[in-house]
Formats: C-alpha cells, sequence, structure tokens
C-alpha cells in the first residue's frame, strides 16, 4: 500500500500547485505558438498548438473533476457525486482524448487525409467520452485512453518513423504521465511516487516550453 | 534544384524574390524566377493574396506590380524561426 505523505488539506494545496503549473505551461505553449501559426497557417502547428490548449484544459477540469472528492475537505461540504461526475467527465473525456490525439496529429499529418484524422479524431473523443459517461467512472476513461494511447503510438511509429526521437519521448511522457494523474485523481492522501508524477508532469512542459522558446524567440 | 520543396520554403522563396526586388516585381517574371509551373505558380499566388502576404499595386499605367505586405516581411524574417520549430518538433 502507498504510504501518504501530505495531510488532506495539504494534499489539496498541492492539488492546486500542480493544476496551476501544468495549466500555465500548456497555455504558454499554446500562446507562444501562436504568431508562427497565424503566419503560415501550417497544419502541424496547428494541430501542435491545439493539442497543448485542450490538454491545459483537461487539467483544469480535472482539477474541478478533483474538488468533488475532495469538497470535503477544500470547502467543508460534500458534492453529489451522482450529479456532477457525469457532468464533468464530459468535458474532462473529451478535451483529453482530443488533446492526445491532436499531439499525434501533429506528427502524421502529412501522410493521412486530414478530413479523415478530423473527423476520425472527434468521432473517437466524442466515443470514449459517451461510454465514460454512460458507465459514470473515470476509471473507464483511463481504460479507454490506455487503449487508444496504445494504439496511437504505434500507428504513429508505423506512419511517421521509426525513430525514437527526444520529441517522442516527450510526448510518451506526457500520455502516460497524463493517464497517472487521471489515476491519482481524488486521492485524498498522495503516496511519494503520486508526488514524483505530479513533478515529473511539470518538468516535461517545462522542458517543452522550453525546447518552444529556444526556437521561436 | 534536387530537393523537392515543401509549402512553406516555395513560400519563402516567393516572398524573398519580390523583396530582393526593391518589394516591387510584376507577376511574369516572379513566376519566372519562383520556378513554379503556372499552374504552380497561380494557386500559390492566390494562396498569398489570400492569406495577406502580398497584395497587389497598379501604377498609373495600368501595369500590375507585387509587393509585400508587412505580414509578408514578418514571414520572410521569421521563417527560419518556425522552420526550425517545425523541424524541431517534427511536424
Amino acid at each position: 500500500m502507498a504510504i501518504p505523505i501530505f495531510s488532506e488539506q495539504l494534499n489539496f494545496v498541492v492539488e492546486t500547485a500542480f493544476t496551476i503549473l501544468a495549466v500555465i505551461f500548456c497555455f504558454l505553449i499554446y500562446i507562444k505558438t501562436k504568431e508562427s501559426y497565424e503566419l503560415t497557417k501550417y497544419e502541424g502547428i496547428k494541430y501542435f498548438r491545439d493539442a497543448f490548449l485542450f490538454f491545459g484544459l483537461s487539467y483544469l477540469l480535472r482539477f474541478i473533476f478533483s474538488l468533488i472528492f475532495l469538497s470535503r475537505i477544500a470547502f467543508d461540504f460534500i458534492l453529489p457525486r451522482k450529479i456532477f461526475i457525469p457532468l464533468f467527465i464530459l468535458p474532462l473525456g473529451y478535451f483529453s482524448t482530443i488533446s492526445i490525439l491532436y499531439l499525434v496529429f501533429s506528427l502524421i499529418w502529412k501522410k493521412v487525409n486530414n478530413k479523415i484524422l478530423l473527423i476520425g479524431g472527434h468521432s473517437i473523443a466524442i466515443l470514449l467520452t459517451l461510454i465514460s459517461v454512460i458507465t459514470r467512472s473515470h476509471l473507464m476513461l483511463i481504460y479507454l485512453q490506455s487503449f487508444l494511447l496504445t494504439v496511437t503510438i504505434v500507428w504513429s511509429f508505423l506512419i511517421h518513423s521509426k525513430k525514437l526521437s527526444q520529441t517522442k519521448i516527450l510526448y510518451i511522457l506526457v500520455f502516460v504521465l497524463w493517464l497517472i494523474n487521471l489515476i491519482i485523481l481524488g486521492n485524498r492522501h498522495h503516496s511519494l511516487f503520486e508526488i514524483l508524477a505530479m513533478i515529473i508532469s511539470i518538468a516535461v512542459f517545462i522542458k517543452i516550453y522550453s525546447k518552444v522558446s529556444k526556437r521561436i524567440k | 534544384m534536387n530537393k523537392k520543396r515543401d509549402k512553406l520554403e516555395v513560400i519563402f522563396d516567393i516572398l524573398r524574390i519580390i523583396s530582393l526586388n526593391h518589394n516591387s516585381i510584376k507577376p511574369t517574371p516572379l513566376q519566372r524566377s519562383s520556378n513554379l509551373s503556372s499552374t504552380s505558380f497561380s494557386d500559390y499566388y492566390n494562396e498569398l493574396i489570400t492569406k495577406k502576404l502580398i497584395k497587389e499595386i497598379i501604377d498609373d499605367k495600368n501595369r500590375k506590380y507585387i509587393t509585400l505586405t508587412d505580414k509578408g516581411f514578418k514571414y520572410l524574417e521569421k521563417y527560419k524561426v518556425i522552420s526550425g520549430f517545425i523541424d524541431e518538433f517534427e511536424l
């Protein structure tokens, strides 16, 4: 069993700080690439920046979702889960799935018809979201996204390039850490492993932002 | 040219030709210098007008010239940076 290292109150503070940092860096990546996209209208840049916009929104929604579990600690009252879970799982499922897909699309868009990518991507995101809403479980979302992740990673390696570059390693880390952060959602006590996952998540976003900043000054 | 130019590079080349001609060139010499077929040049030309990277100017003698817009100059200035960013993230 994981050893809790923070009290419930401190856990809430950690969640808040983590979300603020994750959202800030995702949005900074989005803002930083605005001019490059507006000048070129390059599809690859569009998928890349939209992926981080949706990741930012996903982390924000993840935090709101966690409040359902942590509401007693945060506000001293309990939010009715039966109402709020389907309500928040809907945008959470959709935005997070589309962000995963858009990041993969940014690599493979030259090899696949863009209309197919968009229609297929949004259909998959809607389908995954609906299944999660019907089952009222964010765990279902984790299982489905894990499957989707495995398929898209293999797919992108097959049609893009088999070389494991630093960018691809960072993308895989973004995906895997998203799933870990979804798994630990609502835990009242974070273990050392969970805290480590949050720190690595922020480090990955900072690394991507610094790579973007280094190129686009 | 041996290597097939990608779209961003072709746009950069067209804009650079205009810039090197004191920001004023007629369509025919521009097409010749850009090494594109007439169909391909026409597609790029329309795209550059739509994206507001270039604009047409008609002089007193009714001759058409092409010039860069501020956005076109910005594209030239930022091309290497954007190209590096695209390579870095394999976009």
